[in-house]
Formats: C-alpha cells, sequence, structure tokens
C-alpha cells in the first residue's frame, strides 16, 4: 500500500469525532493510575474523580450536543448519528448514576472500589461506541468490552455466594450468546460474500455494503439464519423471551449498582443496537422481524409481569419488570418496522423515564441495604414511610413512575409508544401492553404498600420489653444524598409534566 | 394595571394568604388571623379601584383566558366575565366580606384553632371570588365545588363535637344532590350550545330565542335549589349554624347561599317560562314556610337561618317575577341586615358565654347598647320599615308581584303577592319576637346575667354593617347613586332593571323603587301598601303583648304545644329523608353491596387475581436456577428464531 493510498484511509479517521468514549476510556485508566501510585488517595479522591470526572463529560457532552458532523467514520466502521449522540448521553448518565449507587453500596461493603469505578466508566465507552457502530467487528469489539466488564462486575461482591453464582451463570450464558452472535455474523459475511448472487460484496461486515446485499437477496435462507441468529445474541441483552431465563438470578445475585446497571444501561444498548440493525441492513427483512418481534414482545410483556407477580425479593420484581419494560420497547421498535418513525424518540423518552425511575428506586435500595445485598424482601421495606419519609417519597415517585402512573414521566413515555403502536396499527398487540401494565401496577403497587401502609406486628422481647426492629433503616441521609435522590425524583415528575420536543413529536 | 390583571389579584390574593396559612402558620394564633384579614382588606382595596375605574361596561377577557386543561377542541379556561351582577355580588363579598374578617378576630378570640379557621376564611374568599368573576359554567363549577369545600371545612371547625361534624357532612351530601343535576345541566348545555362560555350563551339565545329549552334550565336549577337551600333541599342550612357565627353570616347569609340566586341571574337568558314559573312558586312557598318554621326555634342562630331561607325565597320570587336586577338588589341589602343579625347574634352569644337559646338570655339591651342598636335598626331593615335597606328592595319584590298580577290577572302572581305578603307578616313576627325576648325585659340566665358589650373588634363592624349600612344602603343606592356620587361612576352597580324597573302596562313618572309603588296608586289600590304597613306594625305589636319582653319561655310552645311542635319539626322534611335513606337507600346499597362482594370483587377481581397468579407461578418455576436447563433454552430459543426465519411460525 503506498503513501497516498494510506492517506485517503486515513483521512476519515477524526479522532476527535470519539472524544467522549476516549475521555471516558481515558478516565478509567487515570483512576486505575492513581489507585496503583497514590494508594492513601483511595478512600478520598477516587469516588470524587470518577463523579466529578463522568459529570464534566456529561456536561460538555450535553453543552456541546450537535456539534460533531453526522456522517460516517473510520472507513465506515463508526457512523454518527443524532440517535448514537444521544444515547452517548443516556450512556454516560447511567454510568454517572451506577457510579454513585456503586458509592453508596462499596461504602457498606469490604471490597475493593476503584475496580468498580473503572470498569464501570469502560463499559460506559463500550456503549457509547456500540450506539454509533456500523459495521459488525465494531459491533462485537464493542459488545464485547461490554458483555467482558460485566462478567467481572456481577461477580464483584466476592465474598458471597450469590454473586460468585450470578457471574458464573452470566459468563456462560453470555458466552454462548457472543457465540450465537458471532455464527450469525459469519453467516451473513459469507452469504454477502457469494460472487454467484447479486450485489456480493467482498465486505460483508460493514452495515452500508450488507444492506445493499440483503435489499437484493431478502429470501436467501443463509442470510435469514444469520439474522436470526443476530437477533438471538440482541435479545439477550434486552432481555426478551425466550432470552430472559438468565435475568432473575443474575440480577438477585449481582450487587445492586450492577444490577442497575444491567437493568438500565445493558438493556438500553441492545435497543440501540437493534434499532441501527432493523433501520440499516435488516430494513430489508421485515417480512421475517416483525412477525418475529411481534410474537417476542406479546410474550415478553405478559411473561414479565405475570413471572414478576409472585417475586418477594426485589432485585427478582426488579429484574422481571425489566423484561415486561422490553417488552413495551419492543412495541415502539415494532412500530418503527412498520413505518412510524419518531417511534425512536418514544423509545429514547421511554427509556429516559424509564432511567430516572430505576435509578430512584435503586438508589432508595442502596441505602436501605445492609451488609447482605442480595437478599432484599418485600418486608424490608414495611414502615419505610414512617420512619424515612424521604427515601420512602422518591421510591414511591420511581415506582409509580414504572408503572405508568399520570401525572409521572413514566406516564407520558408509555402514552408516547401506545401512540406510536395505535398510528402503526399494532391493535392487538397494544391490547397486550394494556393488560400488562394493569398487571404491573399491582406488583409496583404492592411494594409502595409494603412501605407505606403495612406496619409490622413485632411481638415485644419479653425479657426487654422493647420491641426489636427486625430491618433497621438509616436514621438520617446526608444532603448530598437527598439532592441526587431529590433530583432523580423531581425529573421523573418534571419528564411528566414538560417533556419539551418530545411532547409534540407525534403531533 | 389591565383589568384582567386587577381581577387576577383579586381573586388569588385569599389564595395566597391561605396558601401561607395552610403551609406556615396552622398553629399560628393571632399571625394566622392578621395574615387573612390583611388579605380580606387588600381584596376590598383592589375591588373598589376597579369599581371606581370601571366604566360600566361589560368586561370579558376574551381569548386571554388560561387554559387549564385541553382535550382536543374541548377547553376548561378561567376568565372573567363582569358586568352589574358581578360588581354589586364582588362589592358585596369585599366589603361584608372585610368586615366579617374583622369580627371573626374578636369572636374567635378563645378559640384554639385560629390558623384552621382564618386559612378556611381565606379558601371560602376565594372559591367566592371565583364564582363571581367566572365567565364559563366549568369555571363556576370548579369554585362552586370550592365554596362546598369550604363551607363544609368551616362547619366543621367545632369538629369534635358530634352535631358539627354531622351538621357539615349534611351539608356537604345534600348540596351534591343539587350538584348533580347541575353538573348534567352543565354537560347538557356544553352539548346543545357547543360552548359553556356564559356571554355566548347568552348571545345564542338572544339569536333565536327558541333555544332555551326547559331541560337546561331546571337542570342548572338544582345547583341553585342545593346552594341556596330552596325546597326541596333546604334542609342543610338550618343545621350548617352549627359552624361558628361569623362563618354562620359570611357563608350561610350573606354570600356563599346567595350564589345560587347570582347564578340563576348570570344565565338568566337560559331561563325559559317555565323554569320561571317553577322558581317563582318554589321562592314564594318558601317566604311563608320558612317564615313559620322561624317561629318554633328556641335556639337564635336557627331562627336567623330560617329567615335567611325566607329572605332567599324572597331573591328567587323576583328572580321567577322577571326581575333579575331586583335579586341582585334584594341579595346586597340583606348581605347587610343579615350578616348585621347574625353578627349580633354572635356577639350576644359570645357575651353570654355561648349559650344559643334565645329564652334563656333577656335584658341584653343595657348591658350590650352598640350590639342591640345594630340588631334593632336590622330588624327594621329586615322587616321593610319604610326608608330602611330591606325596604327598597323587599316591599319592592311585594309591589312588583302585585303589578304583575293587577296588569295581566294571572293567578300565580296573585298567589306570589299572598305567599310574599304573608311572608312579611311573618317576618315582622319572628323578628320582633327575638328583638323583645333577647334584648327587652330582665336576664333570665347565667350567661345574660354576666354579660358585657363586646370589644371593639366586634363591634365596630356591627356599627358599619347594621348601624350605617343596614339602615342607610337603600336609601344610598336611591338617591346616592343616580349620577352625583363619586362623579357617577358607581352608577353601575345599580342593576340596569331595576333603575329603570317598570312593569309593562303602567306609565309611572317615576323609575325604580319609586315606579314600584306608583303602581299601587296607578291601579287605584293604595290600600295594598297599607296592607304591607299594617303588616309590620301588627306584627310587631302582636309580639310585645304576646311573647313579652324577656320572657323566659315561649307562650306558643306552652299554650298550643300542638302547633309548636309542628313548626319546630318544619314540615317533617328530615324525618321524611332519613326514612328514606335508612329504608330505601340503605337496603339497595346492600343489594348493591352483595353483588360487588360477589361480582365485582368475587369474580372479577378475585377471579382473575388467581388466574394472573397461578400463570406466574407457572412462569416462575420455569426459572429453575439449573444453569443445564438455561442453556437449553437458549438452544430453544434459537430453534424458536430459526422456525420464523424457515416461515414454519
Amino acid at each position: 500500500m503506498n503513501l497516498e493510498a494510506f492517506q485517503a484511509f486515513a483521512a476519515d479517521n477524526q479522532w476527535g469525532v470519539l472524544w467522549p468514549e476516549l475521555s471516558m476510556a481515558l478516565l478509567a485508566v487515570l483512576l486505575l493510575v492513581i489507585d496503583l501510585f497514590a494508594a492513601p488517595l483511595r478512600k478520598s479522591v477516587i469516588p470524587a474523580l470518577a463523579l466529578g470526572g463522568q459529570a464534566v463529560i456529561l456536561v460538555i457532552l450535553v453543552l456541546s450536543f450537535g456539534c460533531a458532523a453526522v456522517g460516517d467514520y473510520f472507513s465506515q466502521m463508526v457512523n454518527l448519528t443524532t440517535l448514537g449522540q444521544v444515547f452517548r448521553v443516556f450512556f454516560v448518565l447511567t454510568s454517572l448514576l451506577v457510579c454513585y449507587v456503586g458509592w453508596v453500596y462499596l461504602q457498606r461493603q469490604n471490597l475493593p472500589r476503584t475496580e468498580f469505578f473503572a470498569l464501570t466508566i469502560m463499559i460506559a465507552a463500550g456503549m457509547m461506541i456500540l450506539g454509533n457502530a456500523s459495521n459488525f467487528v465494531m459491533l462485537f469489539v464493542a459488545l464485547e468490552t461490554v458483555t467482558i466488564g460485566f462478567y467481572v462486575m456481577v461477580a464483584y461482591a466476592r465474598h458471597s455466594p450469590y454473586s460468585l453464582e450470578g457471574g458464573l451463570k452470566y459468563l456462560i450464558m453470555g458466552a454462548l450468546s457472543t457465540s450465537l452472535l458471532l455464527f450469525g455474523i459469519v453467516l451473513l459475511y459469507g452469504a454477502a460474500g457469494n460472487p454467484s448472487l447479486p450485489h456480493y460484496t467482498g465486505d460483508g461486515l460493514s452495515y452500508a455494503n450488507l444492506n445493499n446485499f440483503i435489499v437484493a437477496n431478502p429470501d436467501n435462507l443463509l442470510v435469514l439464519v444469520g439474522a436470526a441468529l443476530v437477533l438471538c445474541a440482541i435479545c439477550f441483552k434486552i432481555g426478551a423471551v425466550p432470552f430472559q431465563i438468565w435475568i432473575p438470578d443474575v440480577y438477585q445475585g449481582a450487587p445492586t449498582p450492577v444490577t442497575a446497571f444491567l437493568a438500565v444501561g445493558s438493556k438500553a444498548a441492545g435497543f440501540v443496537v437493534l434499532i441501527n440493525l432493523l433501520r440499516g441492513p435488516f430494513a430489508a427483512l421485515e417480512a421475517f422481524t416483525f412477525p418475529l418481534l411481534a410474537a417476542i414482545c406479546a410474550v415478553t410483556i405478559l411473561f414479565g409481569n405475570l413471572t414478576a407477580l409472585g417475586q418477594r425479593n426485589v432485585k427478582r420484581v426488579i429484574g422481571m419488570s425489566g423484561i415486561a419494560h422490553a417488552g413495551y420497547l419492543l412495541l415502539g421498535v415494532l412500530a418503527l418496522i412498520k413505518g412510524v418513525d419518531w417511534a425512536v424518540w418514544a423509545i429514547v423518552f421511554y427509556l429516559f423515564t424509564y432511567l430516572f425511575g430505576s435509578f430512584a428506586i435503586f438508589g432508595v435500595m442502596a441505602h436501605l441495604a445492609g451488609p447482605d445485598d442480595e437478599n432484599q424482601e418485600l418486608e424490608h421495606y414495611q414502615n419505610l414511610a414512617k420512619n424515612q419519609p424521604f427515601l420512602a417519597g422518591v421510591l414511591a415517585i420511581g415506582l409509580g413512575s414504572l408503572a405508568g402512573i399520570p401525572p409521572l414521566a413514566g406516564f407520558i413515555g408509555k402514552l408516547l409508544l401506545f401512540i406510536a403502536a395505535f398510528e402503526a396499527r399494532l391493535y392487538s398487540l397494544l391490547g397486550v401492553a394494556i393488560i400488562g401494565v394493569v398487571i404491573s401496577i399491582y406488583y409496583y403497587f404492592g411494594w409502595i404498600r409494603e412501605a407505606y401502609f403495612k406496619t409490622l406486628e413485632v411481638p415485644p422481647d419479653e425479657a426487654s420489653g422493647e420491641t426489636a426492629r427486625p430491618y433497621p433503616h438509616p436514621r438520617s441521609l446526608s444532603l448530598a444524598h437527598r439532592l441526587l435522590l431529590g433530583a432523580l425524583a423531581a425529573f421523573t415528575v418534571l419528564l411528566g409534566i414538560y417533556q419539551g420536543a418530545f411532547g409534540s413529536s407525534p403531533f | 394595571m389591565d383589568p384582567s390583571q386587577i381581577l387576577t389579584a383579586i381573586l388569588l390574593t385569599p389564595l395566597v394568604s391561605a396558601a401561607i396559612i395552610c403551609l406556615f402558620l396552622r398553629r399560628g394564633g393571632y399571625v394566622a388571623a392578621a395574615v387573612s384579614v390583611i388579605a380580606a382588606f387588600v381584596i376590598l382595596v383592589l375591588s373598589f379601584y376597579w369599581l371606581f375605574n370601571w366604566d360600566g361596561m361589560e368586561y370579558t377577557c376574551g381569548d386571554s383566558a388560561l387554559t387549564i386543561l385541553q382535550f382536543g377542541g374541548f377547553e376548561v379556561n378561567i376568565g372573567y366575565l363582569f358586568n352589574y351582577e358581578a360588581a354589586t355580588m364582588l362589592a358585596v363579598v369585599a366589603f361584608v366580606g372585610f368586615w366579617i374578617h374583622v369580627f371573626s378576630v374578636g369572636y374567635m378570640d378563645d378559640d384554639k384553632d385560629k390558623g384552621r379557621f382564618f386559612g378556611g376564611l381565606s379558601i371560602f374568599m376565594f372559591s367566592m371570588l371565583g364564582i363571581v368573576l367566572a365567565d364559563n359554567l366549568f369555571m363556576i363549577f370548579i369554585f362552586w365545588e370550592l365554596v362546598g369545600f369550604s363551607s363544609y371545612m368551616l362547619i366543621a371547625h367545632y369538629w369534635d363535637k358530634d352535631f358539627a361534624a354531622d351538621a357539615s357532612k349534611k351539608a356537604f351530601i345534600v348540596n351534591r344532590i343539587g350538584d348533580f343535576g347541575f353538573l348534567v345541566g352543565i354537560v347538557w348545555a356544553y352539548h346543545f350550545y357547543g360552548t359553556a362560555d356564559i356571554s355566548a350563551i347568552t348571545e345564542i339565545i338572544h339569536n333565536d330565542p327558541t333555544k332555551a329549552i326547559d331541560g337546561i334550565g331546571l337542570l342548572l336549577m338544582c345547583g341553585f335549589v342545593g346552594k341556596s337551600a330552596q325546597f326541596p333541599l333546604q334542609v342543610w342550612l338550618t343545621d350548617a349554624m352549627a359552624g361558628p357565627t361569623p362563618v354562620s353570616a359570611l357563608i350561610h347569609a350573606a354570600t356563599m347561599v346567595a350564589a345560587g340566586i347570582y347564578f340563576m341571574v348570570r344565565i338568566f337568558a337560559l331561563l325559559t317560562d317555565f323554569t320561571l314559573d317553577w322558581i317563582l312558586w318554589s321562592g314564594a312557598i318558601m317566604t311563608t314556610f320558612a317564615g313559620f318554621c322561624a317561629l318554633g326555634q328556641t335556639d337564635i342562630k336557627k331562627s336567623l337561618a330560617y329567615s335567611t331561607l325566607a329572605h332567599l325565597g324572597y331573591m328567587a320570587s323576583a328572580i321567577g317575577l322577571g326581575f333579575p336586577g331586583l335579586a341582585i338588589m334584594h341579595m346586597a341589602m340583606h348581605a347587610c341586615f343579615k350578616a348585621t343579625l347574625f353578627l349580633c347574634s354572635g356577639s350576644v352569644i359570645h357575651a353570654c358565654h355561648h349559650e344559643q337559646d334565645m329564652f334563656k338570655m333577656g335584658g341584653l339591651f343595657k348591658k350590650m347598647p352598640i350590639t342591640a342598636i345594630a340588631f334593632f335598626v336590622a330588624t327594621l331593615s329586615i322587616s321593610a320599615v319604610p326608608f330602611t335597606a330591606g325596604y327598597y328592595s323587599k316591599d319592592t319584590i311585594i309591589a312588583s308581584s302585585w303589578g304583575l298580577y293587577a296588569a295581566n290577572h294571572e293567578g300565580i302572581y296573585l298567589a306570589a303577592f299572598i305567599l310574599t305578603m304573608l311572608g312579611a307578616l311573618l317576618t315582622a313576627l319572628y323578628m320582633g319576637r327575638m328583638f323583645f325576648v333577647v334584648f327587652l325585659g330582665k336576664s333570665n340566665g347565667h350567661g345574660a346575667q354576666h354579660a358585657k358589650e363586646s370589644s371593639f373588634w366586634m363591634t365596630v363592624p356591627l356599627i358599619v354593617l347594621g348601624w350605617i349600612l343596614s339602615l342607610g344602603a337603600g336609601w344610598f343606592v336611591q338617591n346616592g347613586l343616580d349620577g352625583t356620587w363619586a362623579d357617577g361612576k358607581m352608577t353601575a352597580l345599580i342593576p340596569t332593571d331595576v333603575a329603570h324597573f317598570m312593569v309593562d302596562g303602567f306609565h309611572g313618572e317615576h323609575n325604580g323603587w319609586e315606579g314600584a309603588h306608583e303602581i299601587y296608586e296607578e291601579a287605584h289600590a293604595p290600600w295594598v301598601e297599607y296592607i304591607s304597613y299594617a303588616c309590620i306594625i301588627g306584627g310587631f305589636a302582636f309580639c310585645w303583648f304576646f311573647y313579652g319582653r324577656g320572657a323566659p319561655e315561649d307562650r306558643l310552645q306552652k299554650s298550643a304545644p300542638g302547633i309548636y311542635h309542628v313548626l319546630e319539626r318544619h314540615g317533617w322534611f328530615d324525618d321524611l329523608y332519613d326514612w328514606y335513606v335508612a329504608h330505601v337507600q340503605q337496603r339497595f346499597a346492600n343489594i348493591l353491596g352483595v353483588l360487588d362482594l360477589l361480582l365485582i370483587s368475587g369474580l372479577a377481581v378475585r377471579g382473575t387475581a388467581s388466574v394472573a397468579g397461578l400463570v406466574g407461578l407457572v412462569c416462575r418455576s420455569l426459572h429453575v436456577g439449573s444453569l443445564h436447563a438455561y442453556v437449553y433454552w437458549f438452544l430453544l430459543g434459537v430453534l424458536i428464531f430459526w422456525a420464523f426465519a424457515f416461515g414454519i411460525l
């Protein structure tokens, strides 16, 4: 390769476009370096630097939103889109909140701290690239960055058998899904490279080339089999039936902040990949993807909600309800397939409401968890409203939002998705979704009822005559915690009342 | 400031006061009282500033109305409609409201819950002003319910007493019955006219009188019947006297109960002849019926409450006769003298250590001269003694009903004339009885023997409302507002159909009240006027001799217990309603309760819940925890996806 050709090849390697991902990665490395060389600073500096650094990145990212030119970079490895940029903000925000919950969590645990923050930030950087990947190689590398990070994080509480069990299960299931993804990619690449077919391409990994090929050969069996395998791997990420099976065990075993990261970040990453694929190379496969995803959507909504009904462990409840939320989001994806273009913004809005609602709940959970983080039962929340009215209020707002109660953000999120589905004429799925919402109110409000209305009858201790408090709630909460949790609750209320541009998108 | 800003400031001032008291001053005592009184003063100043600057033209804020709710083409707006009836009502609410606030400071001095009381008064002022200014039916309904709530809250001020709690519940439920019809009427009106805006509806009917239909008018009248305690929903008002006396004066005499009348005047264009006849009958009968009932009470406040019912009947009669302006004028005059009477009774009750039985008072004239004189003036005024406030409005209503009869010879007007005239005689009777028994003679009870004149806070409002307004308000409106006072700016306060009051078929030289009385002369029946004087004088004289001064017991009760019992039970309406609730409604509710338990709760709720729970159990058991099983799940999933790919599924 001569020099000129190389220069031409490298001309679109504009590293500046990837500054948020790079700065996240550098921040993670910086944390590790400080840990290595300035060990005394570990306790004080590292959480502050992790939170502060991400906050700075988030602020710059939001302020500079739209500055980077949309288009292809790195030889079509990266395709920067507005959607990808929105998801960058989403993932930085997620990672920031995970670090906050993790900070609360780690204060109660005898575990190394620096690695937690570094891994979280690294995973977030991987997710951010994932949102803009336009090549299967890029997709695979980014996805593996995320997944391998999660293998470690799920098993982070290494003295806890639950965490280790969850980690092992996630490792094996994740490896299985990765292998399925890889098989799928290889099949697509192989089919696209067949010179006997029209529009065959030597670079079947690039979305654009693959799209050209699939448009010309939508009924090729090899393509369909490959696409099915890729969708299997994505359904594993978003936790859709039948690839939801790992969720309860892993969610329960993982430390609370990691559960939050899995529930919000991993799910959103899965959806952004799904949207990119369905709008890109798989657009021509509508005849296959639509019935498949429609069936999965219906089953996922019902399965998630019904399974959540009987759970007593709050992390399993959250996990199961997360399956149902993936089902609602699939409704938006289906509307998108059917040509309702603004459905993608309904999905984004829903994910943001889900983010605020979920982290409000996870924040409360982290504050209430004892040393055995994985066994949080609904009973632990009894009398919460009496002892900790602030936490109970945040919890109620978060749960209300997830249940979709007006005027909270979750209601508008569901409304937008349902309007999109209505425009796409998905009436029977809409019926299923509404049944699902009704069921979900039962278990969400069951939780609120524990916190607000149930008083635990504790027989007085005969020796001392005092009533023992079996599940001690923290006595006080510092101002910083109050501000952050209050802000999450406030956003949830605010987005329910004012949606900015999102509110007018369907009209 | 432009008009809508002033009106918004008037409306929001009491809300701000209520919010401050509710958030910070719930145990605030006199601080809460101060906030509330200052708010009332600000309302007074702003209202009269606005009235003096108003040009007398109807004001609407039109498109600048604030939309608070929108579903497609349906909007709920907050907007203002300001015309003569709103002007009079605003003046009354602001002026009487302020003085009653002042009175309350003195009256509630020994109360522990001043914060709750004064917060409630501020909420009431907010709701009442909302009704006064509202320009559409939905907004009226919202504030209509808010006055209902504040009335409920203030009646139950002594919530630890059973009778107060029961009375507030009764007031609320009875009002709900009326409001149901009201709401149906609003929905119908919106459906029929395509708008809920009052001036727009008036315009539509003005262009096409056939658009006024009986059904809508009668349904909207239900709201008036509930709020103004007219037949058959009159039962709540006397019980509502369980609240503190300033509340009785402000809400249950001067303003809220008159809101029903005010609303009927606002939608007067909507009312058909049939509806007006209905209103006239019920109003005229109420003047007499309530008058009789007032004679059967020993509790001073309950007796006054019946008097309020009777005078609301007069206002309803004026509407029924077709003179809405006259009804508004009587409302204003009534607000002056009835507020005075209630405040005097409050002053007396306070001085007698919360003794409310008239026959345990007596001889208070010497002990409480300021209160007694105010009460005396208001008594003359309510009995329509010439040139007192009540004479100008009440006697005009009687005269106009006779005038309509003389002009048309329709029986309904004759009946209305006889009933209202009888009502006037009864007014003289029960008011004379009350004044002689309470203030003259010697003291009968322990409380009365040690009574002292009330404090400055209570006597000043009595002097303003009693000595001055009850005496001179009518004369002032008649002679002062004819274009000379304040450069004629306040002329708009007099309703035009009162200023130019004239019954068709008569051609008197004078307009207004004088014109009304000229009807007698023109019809060659001056004796009618003498009857009304005879009623007043005869009524007072009868009481002087029959009940006696400072009597320790009711002579009617002693000499004719049967008659007294009939009056005391006020027509057994309460017993009838109690029987209905206990024997009809309760049984029906029980049947529904069983159905609910079986069908809704049992089958629909528990049934679906158990199905969902069962399916959930099955789903949950799929998560066995075994890694092998999970891997097979994945393989199964891949197979299903492939089945879709091959088009099998």
